[in-house]
Order: structure tokens, then sequence, then C-alpha cells
């Protein structure tokens, strides 16, 4: 396409949290300064002229930042909708009422890892817990469209029954999304505490595969132990059957790749993912964000991602899956290899199963 | 819509054109898309308000080979629909004009 339909902006490097498994900080590649509110708003108007469909503004913590309001009302007159990425322990009635207002909120997205304050807090900090059901509540009150992301972690895996319950039935969510901590960032240091084991794993497939059961399709993924359980079963169907190759398998075609939106950090560096925060593509208010998106060489380097076979890679030597893998997320392969083309070790089944796993 | 109408784009409507020629038409009030043809761009962007119905299928005729004759017919309807969906409007004449 000829621009990217939806851009994914940092709008701040600050965080009132320090959350353990934080994939944002602590990346050696990135400069963690803040832009001031008039370099993003002229960046929202060439969005505009792009015709950019809706941006999602994370961090960091967006609403750490006094100017949201403003920022905002950019994105709003360049005929843009949005959602935003929260711990929502910030989110009060008075920019709850504005987020309201706009009429352009597709949802505003809050972190909650736990059904008590015990779990939650234990990997993002006290009091975390109690302003993130609150941050929700506010919301809820206004009439904000509201989604919750739960991180799946060595300490919360044993408390996802009531983690569901909590987020569909006391707070009456119409859904939540789930993922798992993963190798980046912050959670590097943290990782001996924090990631699943092979056993945590296999006990969140199967909890998250029977409340998604439960409660009827509410519980959902892209990634993380309930999207591995699904897809892996499909795989391994697939390798007993000795089925055809899934149209996106056998090659490094992970997400996708960066097909339609594309991201800024935000120090204002463009770049093709937050997953992948260390490839530099060019600068706001510098780079023509239409030069870049079309005629970048790293960025169409990486959209050749999808032609490299798996059978290139001694990882993946012998492995029965390959017909049926994508290789999975390269900002995962990078921080865990070093290389942005390579399978990521981190979601492959063959490991998986060799280190004692079962395909429910 | 009649053939002396004439039709306005909704100017919050963002118009996403590709590579292809076709476009989406986005409102983001609504977060309703609608995709269109390379005829139906040129269309909406004729939609000023200062051309009727039909003088925009006249341009047409100018811009385009074998144009049926029934396009009058074809683009009011496409027309109507997008007004049907809040795309589109029309000034409505005062009375005494």
């Amino acid at each position: 396409m000829r621009t990217p339909r939806s851009v994914d902006v940092e709008i701040t490097s600050r965080c009132n949290l320090r959350c353990r498994y934080c994939y944002y900080f602590d990346n050696p590649a990135v400069d963690y300064r803040e832009l001031p509110t008039d370099e993003w708003l002229q960046f929202f108007d060439e969005l505009g002229q792009c015709a950019v469909l809706s941006v999602s503004l994370a961090g960091g913590e967006p609403f750490i930042r006094k100017d949201l309001p403003t920022l905002l009302q950019g994105v709003v007159r360049n005929r843009m909708r949005f959602n935003i990425l929260s711990n929502g322990t910030l989110i009060d009635d008075e920019i709850a009422a504005f987020i309201a207002t706009t009429d352009r909120c597709d949802h505003v997205q809050v972190s909650v890892d736990g059904s008590a304050p015990e779990t939650h807090d234990s990997c993002r900090g006290r009091g975390s817990f109690a302003g993130a059901i609150r941050g929700i509540r506010t919301l809820q009150r206004h009439g904000v469209p509201v989604t919750v992301r739960v991180t799946i972690h060595r300490h919360n895996v044993h408390d996802l029954e009531n983690i569901a319950r909590l987020l569909l039935e006391d707070l009456g969510l119409a859904s939540f999304s789930t993922n798992a901590a993963g190798y980046l960032g912050s959670c590097r240091q943290n990782a001996a505490e924090v990631l699943l084991t092979t056993r945590d794993r296999q006990m969140a497939m199967e909890t998250l595969l029977r409340l998604s059961e439960k409660y009827d399709g509410r519980v959902s993924a892209m990634a993380g132990p309930l999207a591995e359980a699904r897809h892996w079963r499909r795989m391994e169907e697939a390798r007993g059957q000795e089925a055809l190759p899934f149209p996106n398998g056998g090659r490094l075609t992970s997400c996708g790749g960066p097909g339609s939106k594309i991201a800024v950090r935000a120090d204002g560096v463009i770049i093709p993912c937050t997953m992948v925060a260390h490839m530099e593509l060019g600068r706001i208010n510098q780079d023509s964000l239409v030069e870049v998106w079309q005629h970048s060489l790293a960025l169409n380097w990486l959209r050749q991602r999808h032609s490299i076979p798996l059978t290139e890679f001694d990882f993946c030597a012998g492995c029965p899956y390959i017909p049926y893998c994508t290789g999975n997320c390269p900002g995962l392969a990078y921080t865990l290899t070093g290389q942005v083309n390579h399978p990521s070790p981190d979601v492959c089944l063959r490991r998986f199963l060799e280190e004692g796993g079962t395909i429910i | 819509m009649r053939r002396l109408d004439k039709p306005i784009a909704n100017p919050m409507v963002v118009l996403r054109e590709e590579f292809d020629d076709w476009a989406v038409l986005f409102n983001p009030d609504t977060a309703n898309a609608v995709g269109i043809n390379p005829v139906g761009v040129t269309v909406w962007k004729l939609m000023d308000g200062q051309r009727s119905l039909e003088e925009i299928v006249a341009e047409l005729r100018d811009r385009f080979a074998d144009v049926p004759h029934a396009a009058v017919e074809d683009i009011t309807a496409f027309v109507d629909d997008l007004a049907e969906q809040g795309l589109v409007g029309y000034e409505l004449k005062g009375a005494g004009r």
C-alpha cells in the first residue's frame, strides 16, 4: 500500500511503573528521550496528509503526558481514530471524559496481570493493581471502550481462572487478550524469575483453552500460550496427516511483517515495529514518511523476510513441522540470536516438545 | 438524489488512495470504511458541491472511454448509497431561490 494504514506511536519514554518483564525499557539500542508537543503535532499533520487511518499511542505510559489532550486533538483534527495502551493507574475522570468526547477512541487497553494485588503487583509494583482497576472503572464510567491485556508470567499462571472471572464477570468486559512475558527489554534481567517454564506454559495453555471455551470465545490471543496451544495443535494435526504446507508455512512469515503499519519511538525515530526498536529507518519531521514507507532499504529488506525458507537454518534441521511453521517474531529472534532473519527459538514447537511439553 | 442536485463529499471522510487507483473512503467518526473503484474515486473528487450529477457524468464521459448510456443511473445509485452512509450530502435549496 501507498502509505501505512496505521502507526504505532510511543509518545513518551516515561512511565510511573517499572514492570519486571517490560519489553520497552533497558533496550541498549534505544535513546529514551521525550519529544515536545509540537513535534508530535507536526507529525500527526503528516499522518493526516498520508491518509493514515489510526494511531496506537503507547510508551512508556501515555497518560503520564500532561499534553495528552492536545496530542489527541491533533489526532482528531487529522481525521484519524486512536487507541491507547496503558497501565491504567494514571487515568482520572478528566482525561476519561475528554477521550469520550472525541468519539474517535477505539479502545483503551489496560494491563491487568492478577485477580488480586498479590499477583498483579508482584511484577508491576505495589498499588498498581488497585490503580489499574480504578482506571478501568473510570473509563467505563465515561463510556470509553476498555480492553484488557493479561501478560502471563511465573507468578500469575496459577491465577488465570480468577483473572478471567474478575475481568469478564466482575468488571463485565466483553473480552480480554493474553500474551506471555518474553525475553525483551527489562525482562532479560529478570528472566529466571519471571519467564514461564515449560511446565508453566503447559498449564497456561490448558487453562486458557478451557477458559476460552467456558467464556465462549471471550479470551483471545495473537501470541503467547493460548495462540501457541491453538496453532501447535493445528501444526501437529497437519504433520500427522502429512498435509500440504500451510500458505504461510515453511518460511519466515511471522506476523506478516510491516505490510500495513509502521512505528515511531519516543525519540522520534521511525522503526518497522516496536519489537525491532533497533532498526532505525529515519526520523519524523526530517524524513518523509511516504519516502521511508515506500523506499527504505532496511524496511524493504525486512519485507522480503517472508521469502526465506526455514530449511536454510541449522536450528530447523530435520524438524517435521517446517511446512507449518512461520518462524515467529523477528524481534524475539533478534534478542535471542542476534539476527532478525532467524526463527525465534522461544516459540519453537519442537523445542517445547523436547523440553517435556505436550500438545493439547 | 436527482440529476440536478449538487452532491458534496463529506469533508470529514478520508479518501485513502492505493497504487492500483482503487481507494477506501473512511469515516473516522463511525469507523465505517467503503472500497471504491477508480471511477468512484473520480466521482468522489468531483463532488465539490459545484457540479450536478449530470455534470459529473459529463466529465466522466470526457475522461473515460466507453462510458455506458446507463452511467447517470449507475452513478446516481452509487452516490445515493454513499449519502445513505453519511459520506455524501447535498446543499438544500432555500425557499424562493
